[in-house]
């Protein structure tokens, strides 16, 4: 049988139908697999860390990662924030350094706020984190005759996540320094 | 009266029953084919852009590779599922750059058996740190309890560079030990919130440590 007969004989139509369901099991077994994962690093994070507190880490350590490629060059404190009962209030002022940072980060592994140190000056962050049907935050203190003494709270639309706060580690000599400043580091639940 | 079957002989019935199978083993085969081209490419191109990255989703430099879309909102999925499975924290591309290598600057796996320098200069104004894992991320156990160094931490030459040398046994200066870990990971992470991490342009690209093998064992 030549070229030409096989070409004949062939079954165009599995031929063709062949790429597209390539195509479509390409992009359902893209988007599942993050479901298919043993462990995000949320499901490993959080039955560690209390719920809507903010936490201290210890130093990572050889055989005490809490996580794959988590480097030792940071200290971390974590709070396992749930706005399902009400909004979860933050509060972190990160001082005027190089390599610290706040990200408040979501179930799925998106940061859906982050916010770095500058070395010039001190970084006061206030966060309200609002369950995502219920992002509204009622009147404003302006509206019911409250002046307003503060700069307002950032809201963001978050059920679930992890905030993380880190300090770089530069050592021994400012271990104590860097770990003050991550305790000052608040997270705390209200209700509405 | 005997039917028209009693009368057919019977190299006629193997015949027909061979040309019958024939044409299931052909549809069979068909079906074979279109299973496996289907798996293999559906799950092999899934796999390939999740693991390994293209262009669109990653930025190569040497042997350094960044997911670009890393820890952001709006994330494509093969970065969605390649941190997911890697279990890693990622902090946002917006700010801080991960940058992931196994092997040296010229494609060789980076393993414990070997000694590597890692030579670079300062980033500019940004903070930064490398970190040397096995390569399953875990930290390398040793007694001097050393595992990385940072912007902060490392010390620098009189004109701004540095070298770190990765070894199982010390060396004098920046020393990151390797242990018997086996194959190793080097992970080089910038942080600045000021400057935009990602430039389009190839010479605009931050510079990132060249890792050059030593010696082996």
């Amino acid at each position: 049988m030549n070229l030409r007969d096989k070409l004949k004989h062939a079954n165009w139509q599995l031929i063709i139908a062949a790429p597209i369901a390539a195509a479509i099991l390409h992009i359902c077994a893209t988007l599942a697999a993050p479901n298919l994962t043993a462990a995000s690093a949320y499901s490993r994070l959080a039955p560690a860390l209390p719920v809507n507190k903010m936490q201290l880490l210890h130093a990572i350590t050889p055989g005490a990662e809490p996580l794959p490629f988590l480097a030792p060059d940071a200290r971390y404190a974590m709070c396992r924030f749930d706005a399902t009962n009400g909004p979860v209030n933050v509060s972190v002022t990160l001082p005027p350094d190089q390599g610290w940072m706040l990200a408040v980060i979501s179930q799925q592994g998106d940061n859906v706020y982050a916010a770095a140190s500058t070395p010039d000056r001190a970084t006061p962050i206030s966060l309200v984190l609002m369950p995502s049907e219920d992002y509204f935050l009622g009147v404003t203190p302006e509206a019911r005759g409250i002046a307003r003494g503060a700069q307002p709270p950032v809201s963001i639309a978050a059920t679930y996540g992890i905030i993380v706060v880190r300090g770089p580690s530069k050592g021994h000599a400012y271990r104590g320094e860097v770990e003050a400043n991550l305790r000052k580091a608040r997270c705390s639940g209200r209700t509405f | 009266m005997l039917s028209h079957s009693a009368l057919t002989p019977i190299h006629v019935v193997f015949h027909k029953l061979q040309k019958r199978l024939s044409i299931l083993l052909a549809i069979l085969g068909d079906w074979a084919a279109f299973i496996g081209v289907v798996l293999i490419l559906g799950l092999g191109t899934s796999w390939y852009m999740i693991d390994v990255g293209t262009p669109l989703t990653t930025e190569r430099q040497g042997p350094w590779v960044s997911w670009t879309s890393a820890g952001r909102a709006d994330a494509d999925p093969y970065t969605r599922a390649h941190f997911a499975r890697l279990g890693t924290l990622q902090l946002t591309a917006e700010i801080t750059l991960t940058y992931l290598a196994y092997t040296d600057d010229e494609g060789r796996r980076l393993h414990s058996s070997c000694d590597y320098a890692v030579e670079g200069s300062e980033p500019g104004t940004s903070w930064w740190s490398l970190t040397v894992f096995d390569d399953g991320g875990a930290l390398i156990a040793n007694p001097a309890q050393r595992y990385a160094f940072t912007s902060q931490s490392i010390g620098l030459r009189p004109d701004g560079t540095y070298l770190v040398t990765l070894a199982r046994d010390a060396r004098p200066g920046n020393w990151l030990p390797t242990g018997g870990a086996g194959r190793l990971a080097l992970v080089f992470t910038t942080l600045d919130p000021t400057a935009p991490l990602l430039t389009s342009a190839a010479d605009e690209r931050r510079p990132l440590p060249h890792i050059r093998r030593v010696q082996c064992r």
